[in-house]
């Protein structure tokens, strides 16, 4: 099937068999390594993507869904060489270790942020509930999405 | 990893149950495709076709009822997302939105559907608990017409209901609680998905304004427990022993409600605990749920935190 | 050398890696494709013990797009078994599959749909047979034997005198023993004693395992792994293929986490082997079950009895561990027995009887896990110490503090002295958990140590490049899998050679390129590795004073490094001008060379521990007593390091190891039924969330700068780990009164516990 969409701000045409899932697609067809395949099954979110603004799990995501439609994926947070401020509040807070989970975790952060400009630490808690990460204890990630969010206020 | 399958994207509910009803065993209905698509991966359903229900007219609608105007009818394709968004949800069936703000996962809530939800009856689901207090109802299509079962009915068991293969299932309709109805959801457990549900409505007379009796009296009590039996279940043993009764002599009944609802379980030994303790912790969070509904009844807002927990 | 101020070790930079993980550009071995790559599936055991009667695999052969299927009855081209204690593993199941999960035969595909779809055409012979799924049921008597020959031992020293019991399931066992524990037990005034359970729990890297290979046409082999440890590997894959070290090259990208996962051989055999019978590149990339398939921490039963005297003075301890270490030994034997030589903790005790098993099992096998067997041993003395206090009447930090080994004490003849002060991580730790105060009335509040040794002897060599333009290569083995040794590694070579950070380089682990080191594990990468980078980053500093010495006729000793120049009291010689002197030209380059190496010594375990690993935690907990759920509310660690190179790294690393030892405290455990695991998915396998976290959550170093390691570090990271359940028991128990001896404390244990001291009226 040929399907229509804007990947990190750029148009593409692709030809996608039914199955394909979105996050191989990324992966293998336009080499957006980003995402990362973990549990694949909904629950660690380290293949978030978003899709129209909305975090989903691409490891489980048709690819034709995203006709139409625009993804974005960690490689297309920053503009340029200048990274989004959620990219900058994590170097600073020594919120990323193994990376592995880091760009999950720096697109649902992108997704609350758009809804919530002002999110409290149980905000964030609540938002983070489907990202796994076993390095950090979490407490440097979730300092670095309030310092964001200060940030852009 | 999936293998290779057709999709089939009808417009309208005729087309899609045509298919199904031509395709049989061989296709199965697709919404968000979080539980689809997660069991054809672990490779325990091998459907070869997938018949897309999202761009079906109505399929993606919340609105009321046009019969009764009071009622309330979610598609089958509305997202969890969009039950927690929608304001004519907030306005009619505020717990309803309030739940679906805690199914699962961010991601899962922004593409796993209502309708996706209750036709896998995962006995671990949130919302099949919570709309039998709602009275609910689903629409049925296929070929031969159009069924409307209550849930109860529907969901038979662990991912077992009573569709048909060549049937669809179109909407969910719910019965708003009258006015002066306190509710509570609870869910605990430490799994990524809940070991049990409690979902407690109690419903004051509000005839009689400030009166002695009046809105302080339970003139009907829905309560009902998910996750530990087959099948979420109504407790009508625990509803009758809070009916017509003050809310200032709730502690006492809801000890009692929770006691007839733990005895009214029938869990089993799992993953998710042992049978005993599962129908102990029935009795301590239909207890809780009543506790945080009367409180509601009375403006309050419990403070309470209970960890592994979940209030909506 | 001068006592001059460090610029850049001691200071929390970002890490050097950060910029490369928030953009998504850094690479994971499943990140990488290579031309003609073929992708490998694996079909596994759906038995926990079965006679592999006949495998089939010509179907799958014969498929359009498959490039080999091998099952273990093929592998007559290679030697099929590895395994560093033992090489008791085949590379696929040879007669008898002996864990449910454990490889039997193996497709190499044009993609992945074709490698499982062929899968699908390999038929297999399976007769079952009856399983040893717990430590007591392959203890028994007569109890079916996981291994029924004794297989030859793997490559490690440490590991030549392995014991196992031919006849039973014992795979190795430990004795150790200073004193007379017996007789002292007998004379002591209290004696408290009890045996804690330790569950099986799988280290959840998100990155599950991964390993591409390629044989090149000399017959050479590359193998991009997420392995800890490629220097390990290459041994394993130089025997099984009978090629000499030099043409093995392992090459190690990013890590997704590893915490003992991925340390020795684990799918790298595999992968090699199809790779060499597909004649392509091939890439095997484990799913998160087949991670549970893979290895595990070695589930444990400890039985203690320690004996103090009425003033608190403890005199004896006598400890009977068996750990259960799965269908293979893996690293199991070295788990149990380095465990267990430290199973006296962070106390002096005069009379000590220690006595260990390795215990083969019917399960996915036990290896190495962040704490390496100590875990284990610190849950249960830690309990025990707090029961002991009760006992005597005496507060448990006080009762600690009293038995602490002092720093310079020796922990056993030949050993490395004690190198850090036990009290003072206690002091910290009791003052930021407020321990002299009285907690609220729905809390409660414990404290545990502990203590560990690292691998020893080890080796840890370091290249360090000065390139003509003054910047800096280091070349170095240790993987960087989320800790931040590439950042520590960084800091160091800047700081001796007073380079910007920027202006060096760590080169990826590759043992065609950097040089050897023995294992990134056992906290032991600052200490070793870093140490060897400062040795030979001084190295070429000490060439750049010579060249300056020289050409400006100044004495060394008159010389130092500063901001990228030589400088003397008037002068001052840029790297660059300095590297045109000595060569001439505008070229050429200095090379330092670091090797620390400490040998073999007289200690009990054949080698000196580099250092000590040292720390303290503190817990505040509440229980909601109708559900049994524990809540830790609030939880101070504090680790003695010698020197935090990067304490903003080191905070991570510690904050991260206090939340995954909440996991097996509170959530964790692969739970067995019927010879099957039931919960090999996050599904149901429950790691902690954000949400579990505590919400006050401290970490805290104690800095005497008193370690081996480079500018007085010492290893850290495992040390925040092991003192969680205990600590978090122990504030149950002076919350509740109730002990728990099994871990994880899920609700429904704590619950029944609660409910057997108090029925319900």
């Amino acid at each position: 099937m040929t399907i229509r969409l804007v990947v990190n701000g750029r148009p593409r045409d692709l030809e996608v068999a039914p199955h394909a899932l979105l996050l191989d697609v990324l992966r293998d067809t336009l080499d957006l390594k980003g995402a990362k395949r973990s549990c694949d099954t909904q629950v660690c979110g380290a293949c978030t993507v978003l899709v129209d603004g909305l975090a989903v799990s691409a490891c489980t995501y048709l690819a034709v869904e995203a006709d139409g439609r625009s993804v974005l994926t960690v490689e297309g947070l920053a503009d340029g060489e200048s990274l989004h401020p959620l990219q900058r509040a994590f170097v600073e807070a020594g919120a990323v270790q193994c990376g592995f989970c880091t760009s999950g975790m720096l697109l649902t952060a992108k997704a609350m942020l758009a809804e919530n400009r002002t999110p409290t630490r149980d905000d964030v808690l609540h938002y983070l509930r489907g990202s796994l990460c076993r390095c950090t204890g979490y407490r440097k990630i979730v300092d670095a999405v309030l310092a964001a969010a200060e940030t852009a206020r | 990893m999936l293998r290779p399958f057709t999709l089939h994207r009808p417009e309208t509910a005729e087309e899609a149950c045509a298919l199904l009803a031509g395709l049989g065993e061989e296709a199965a209905a697709y919404a968000g495709g979080t539980e689809l698509l997660l069991m054809m991966k672990l490779g325990l359903l091998r459907p070869r076709h997938l018949v897309d229900v999202k761009r079906i007219r109505g399929f993606g609608d919340i609105g009321l009822e046009p019969l009764s105007g009071r009622r309330l009818t979610i598609g089958a394709a509305v997202t969890h997302r969009a039950v927690e968004q929608s304001a004519l949800v907030r306005a009619r069936c505020p717990l309803v939105s309030s739940v679906a703000r805690h199914v699962a996962n961010v991601r899962v809530r922004n593409v796993g559907t209502v309708g996706g939800n209750l036709a896998f009856a995962d006995p671990h689901s949130d919302l099949a608990t919570l709309f039998l207090t709602l009275d609910a109802s689903v629409e049925l299509l296929s070929p031969r017409g159009r069924r409307e079962l209550p849930l109860d009915d529907f969901v038979r068991g662990p991912w077992e209901t009573s569709r048909a293969s060549d049937e669809l299932l179109g909407s969910v309709t719910l019965t708003p609680w009258a006015s002066d109805t306190a509710a509570a959801y609870v869910k605990f457990g430490v799994h990524e998905r809940p070991t049990l549900a409690v979902a407690a409505a109690l419903r004051l007379d509000g005839t009689t304004g400030a009166g002695r009796n009046g809105r302080d009296r339970i003139v009907e009590a829905r309560v009902a427990v998910g996750c530990v039996s087959l099948k979420p279940v109504r407790m009508a043993a625990a509803e009758a022993r809070l009916t017509d009764l003050s809310i200032g002599d709730l502690d006492d009944a809801a000890r009692a409600a929770a006691d007839a609802a733990a005895a009214g379980v029938d869990p089993a030994d799992d993953l998710y605990g042992s049978a005993d303790y599962k129908r102990e912790m029935v009795a301590v969070f239909v207890g809780r749920a009543l506790r945080i509904a009367a409180a509601r009844a009375r403006g309050a807002e419990s403070a309470a935190r209970f960890p592994h927990t979940v209030v909506a | 050398m001068s006592a001059r101020p460090l610029r850049v070790v001691g200071h929390p930079v970002p890490r050097v890696d950060a910029i490369e993980k928030v953009t998504g550009r850094a690479r994971y071995v499943t990140d990488l494709t290579l031309p003609g790559m073929a992708h490998a599936k694996v079909l596994r055991s759906p038995y926990a013990h079965a006679r592999v009667r006949r495998v089939d695999v010509t179907r799958a052969r014969a498929r359009p797009g498959v490039f080999a299927a091998l099952a273990g009855a093929d592998l007559t081209w290679c030697d099929p078994y590895y395994g560093p204690a033992y090489r008791d593993r085949p590379v696929l199941a040879i007669g008898v599959a002996r864990y449910e999960g454990e490889p039997v035969a193996a497709v190499a595909a044009v993609d992945e749909a074709t490698a499982e779809e062929a899968l699908e055409l390999i038929d297999v012979d399976y007769e079952p047979l009856a399983p040893v799924m717990t430590l007591e049921e392959a203890l028994a008597e007569d109890a079916p034997l996981v291994h029924a020959g004794q297989p030859p031992a793997g490559h490690f020293a440490d590991l030549s005198t392995l014991r196992p019991r031919p006849g039973t399931n014992i795979c190795h066992q430990f004795q150790f023993a200073r004193g007379d524990a017996a007789a002292a037990l007998g004379g002591a005034d209290v004696v408290v004693e009890d045996a804690y359970r330790f569950p099986p729990v799988q280290h959840v890297a998100l990155e599950p395992h991964a390993a591409v290979a390629a044989w090149d046409e000399t017959g050479a082999l590359t193998l991009w792994a997420s392995t800890q440890n490629p220097y390990s590997v290459r041994v394993e894959l130089a025997k099984m293929f009978d090629v000499p070290l030099a043409r093995i090259r392992v090459v190690v990208p990013h890590l997704g986490g590893g915490f003992g996962s991925k340390t020795y051989a684990k799918l790298e055999p595999l992968a090699a082997t199809l790779a060499r019978a597909a004649a392509r590149p091939v890439r095997l990339a484990a799913s998160v079950p087949e991670a549970f398939q893979t290895v595990r921490r070695c589930a444990s039963r400890v039985a203690v009895r320690a004996g103090f005297r009425r003033d608190g003075t403890l005199v004896a301890v006598a400890c009977d561990a068996d750990y259960d270490v799965g269908a293979y030994a893996d690293i199991g034997p070295r788990v149990v027995q380095k465990g267990t030589y430290t199973a006296t903790g962070p106390y002096r005790v005069p009379h000590v009887r220690l006595e260990a098993r390795a215990v083969y099992t019917n399960t996915t096998p036990g290896g190495a896990f962040r704490g390496f067997g100590v875990p284990q041993l610190a849950w249960a003395l830690e309990s025990l110490f707090d029961v002991a206090a009760d006992r005597l009447d005496r507060d448990p930090v006080d009762l600690r503090r009293q038995n602490f080994l002092a720093h310079g004490e020796e922990f056993a003849p030949g050993d490395t002295p004690i190198d850090g002060k036990l009290e003072e991580s206690l002091s910290r730790a009791a003052e930021a958990i407020g321990w002299t105060r009285a907690p609220a009335a729905d809390r409660g509040r414990g404290v545990a140590a502990m203590l560990k040794a690292s691998v020893a002897p080890s080796v840890s060599e370091a290249i360090v490049r000065l390139h003509a333009d003054g910047s800096v290569t280091v070349l170095a083995s240790a993987v960087e899998m989320g800790q931040g040794t590439r950042t520590v590694l960084t800091q160091i070579a800047a700081e001796v050679l007073s380079v910007p950070l920027a202006r060096v380089t760590v080169v990826q682990p590759d043992t065609a390129v950097t040089p050897y080191d023995q294992t990134t594990s056992s906290s032991r990468s600052t200490a070793m590795t870093g140490r060897a980078v400062q040795v030979a980053a001084e190295d070429v500093r000490d060439q750049l004073l010579a060249i300056a010495a020289q050409n400006l006729g100044v004495a060394a000793r008159e010389l130092a490094l500063a901001d990228g120049a030589v400088v003397a009291p008037a002068r001052r010689l840029t790297y660059p001008e300095a590297l045109a002197l000595k060569f001439g030209m505008s070229g050429g380059e200095l090379i330092g060379r670091g090797v620390i190496a400490p040998g073999r010594t007289a200690a009990p375990l054949g080698g000196s521990t580099p250092f000590w690993e040292m720390a303290v935690g503190a817990a505040e907990v509440s229980v909601d007593e109708e559900t049994g759920a524990v809540r830790v509310e609030r939880y101070v660690s504090v680790a003695d390091v010698g020197r935090a190179i990067n304490p903003l790294l080191l905070e991570g690393q510690d904050e991260g190891g206090v939340v995954q030892g909440l996991g097996h405290t509170l959530l964790e455990e692969m739970l067995y039924a019927d010879g099957h695991l039931l919960n090999g998915t996050l599904l149901v396998y429950r790691v902690p969330r954000a949400d579990d976290t505590p919400s006050e959550l401290e970490c805290h170093f104690v800095e005497n700068a008193d370690g081996s390691g480079p500018f007085g570090a010492k290893g850290a990271g495992e040390g925040s780990l092991i003192p969680v359940s205990p600590a978090v028991a122990n504030a149950l128990a002076r919350l509740t009164g109730v002990r728990l001896r099994d871990l994880p404390l899920t609700p429904e244990r704590v619950w029944r516990a609660l409910r057997a001291r108090s029925p319900r009226a």
